[in-house]
């Protein structure tokens, strides 16, 4: 089954407000998965 | 003193070069050689192919900002490669030929101490019969001069359905084998949002046309994300996203052929089918360039270099899908057989797709090669920099190491342009090919890290990202502070 978007969940969505928050949130989380480095597999300990 | 040649001013090709002249002292030589005189933000390509951008605000000339931070810069295409020089050179070099007015045509043999190879992909639009940008009401938006024709083409139409006229619009993969749905994936949402914008939304049939076996599989094998509270399929968010906008779909389809305003294609159970359309944008198949290699008494060295795109650290060992690892993925991007060349971003083979490999009825191969979104191409450039510094100051291993199978990435995928009324999705994915040994409860990737929100913060993050890294390759004060 398809979940359509809610009204409220538009609302959520598109609210500047709710949305500025969360583009700081979203910035921050981004940041960390970025920023949570990289490196080989091969070895153990990478 | 060592000459580090780059072949490409790509997001990768810049990337490497930035880092390399800003960490190496001036006795030592960065040199790009590159056949496009501007660096573009490709990302941003797709606002141009809606007319919300127009094409100088994605791109920059390359030559002055070289000059400026005193990298060399010849405007040429790599031809070939000698890796052990020639009777006459007899250091390794590169030969090139130039593209620009003044040399057009001329070739010279260009030596190095190191070699980024950082060419990307070839747009192989000829490997689809008919696809070609601007041709049969099919276009592209892969190159900022694509994407203004595609604009130009969609604005036509849009005023024709002012006009009241009915139209069909078909975005998504020209090929069996494409990569890149996420840029077809934003174009549509995009062009939709424009629609709705003026007023002609109810005219038109927007179909989503891709090679994924299911929606959302993005070349990545899909994955499996936290929503808000929830844990959802990417290809439960995409088809919802869809649904919402009123977007049908076709899919496990391998586009073969286009005729004017006419698609070819054979699905996965075997079936060939057409679809009609007025426009389309089709993201061609994306291919190594054909280089050719040559040893020092010019025999045909090309395996020992290239597999289509270039050989690296991989493991290129034929096996079965259930037998695929990350171990296979490279982490230095070093070519085995010569260990001064180097292949980051797109340009380097990988071991094999990400996506399990479908083959139609027929035989046909239908599935997505693997993606290199631009957030892997910067990183991988980066530490190639980094590791040709430190052989260059007498380190014998390469330390820096980031293999796609240990490296999360962040794909915002613009969902509608306005600072009030766009949209983005946003999907960070960790790690980007999938370690079913590490994660097998959660399709191979670590949830939390691989995550999925939609709205218009992701526009606001879509468009910030547009002028930060605007702002990075064009080496402004402490670009460098700025991640990949
Ligand atoms: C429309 C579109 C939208 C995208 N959106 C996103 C996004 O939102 N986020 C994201 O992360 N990624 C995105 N990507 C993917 C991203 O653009 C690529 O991952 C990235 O550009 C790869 O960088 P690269 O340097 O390896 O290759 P490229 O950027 O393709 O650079 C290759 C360079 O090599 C040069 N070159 C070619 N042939 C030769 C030759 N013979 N000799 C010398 N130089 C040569 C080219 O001129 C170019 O400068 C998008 C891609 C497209 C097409």
């Amino acid at each position: 089954m398809t979940q359509r978007i809610s009204k409220s969940k538009r609302f959520y969505m598109m609210n500047p407000i709710i949305q500025f928050f969360k583009f700081i949130w979203l910035s921050i989380k981004i940041m960390l998965v970025v920023a949570g480095g990289h490196g080989g597999t091969r070895k153990a300990n990478n | 003193m060592s000459k580090i040649v780059i072949l490409g001013a790509g997001i990768s090709g810049h990337v490497a070069a930035a880092h390399l002249r800003r960490k190496l002292s001036k006795e030592h030589e960065v040199l790009v050689i590159s056949p496009n005189s501007n660096y573009q933000w490709i990302p941003s390509n797709i606002w141009v192919g809606i007319g919300r951008m127009k094409s100088e605000q994605i791109l920059f000339p390359l030559a002055p900002i070289y000059r400026k931070k005193n990298i060399g810069y010849k405007q040429a295409k790599v031809t070939t490669f000698h890796p052990e020089g020639d009777i006459e050179v007899a250091k390794p070099f590169v030969k090139i030929e130039y593209v620009n007015d003044e040399k057009k045509g001329q070739t010279e043999k260009v030596t190095y101490d190191y070699l980024i190879n950082a060419t990307g992909p070839k747009l192989a639009f000829d490997m689809t019969e008919g696809l070609n940008p601007g041709t049969n009401k099919a276009y592209s938006v892969c190159t900022y001069t694509h994407a203004e024709h595609a604009w130009q083409a969609l604005n036509d139409l849009i005023q024709e359905m002012k006009q009241g006229k009915k139209v069909k619009i078909l975005i998504g993969t020209g090929h069996a084998k494409s990569t890149c749905q996420g840029a077809a994936f934003e174009y549509i949402l995009n062009v939709e949002q424009e629609l709705r914008r003026h007023n002609v939304r109810d005219k038109a049939e927007v179909v989503w046309i891709a090679n994924e076996h299911q929606l959302g599989d993005f070349g990545m094998d899909g994955m499996l994300l936290s929503y808000g509270n929830n844990i959802m399929k990417s290809s439960e968010m995409v088809e919802m996203v869809f649904e919402d906008r009123g977007i049908k779909w076709i899919i496990g389809a391998g586009v073969n052929k286009i005729e004017d305003g006419i698609a070819h294609y054979e699905t996965l159970d075997g079936e060939y089918h057409t679809e009609t359309y007025d426009f389309a944008m089709l993201i061609p198949a994306f291919s190594g360039h054909g280089f050719k290699a040559f040893d020092k008494n010019n025999e045909d060295i090309t395996e020992k270099l290239f597999k289509g795109f270039m050989l690296v650290d991989a493991d290129y060992t034929p096996k079965p899908y259930e037998e695929w690892s990350v171990q296979d993925w490279p982490e230095t991007y070093q070519n085995p057989s010569y260990k001064n060349i180097f292949a980051p971003g797109i340009a380097f083979a990988p071991p094999h797709a990400i996506s399990k490999p479908r083959v139609s009825k027929n035989g046909t191969t239908i599935s997505p090669a693997p993606p290199r979104t631009g957030m892997p191409s910067g990183i991988t450039a980066k530490l190639v920099a980094d590791n040709i510094i430190d052989i260059i100051n007498g380190k014998k291993e390469l330390h820096h190491k980031g293999s796609l199978g240990n490296m999360g990435a962040a794909c915002i995928a613009s969902a509608g342009y306005g600072m009030t009324k766009g949209s983005g999705v946003s999907i960070t994915t960790y790690p980007i090919v999938p370690d079913y040994h590490k994660y097998p409860e959660t399709q191979g990737r670590q949830l939390g890290k691989t995550f999925g929100e939609i709205g218009l913060a992701g526009h606001w993050l879509k468009l910030a990202l547009h002028y930060a890294f605007i702002y990075k390759a064009k080496m402004k004060p402490f670009w460098w502070l700025i991640p990949e």
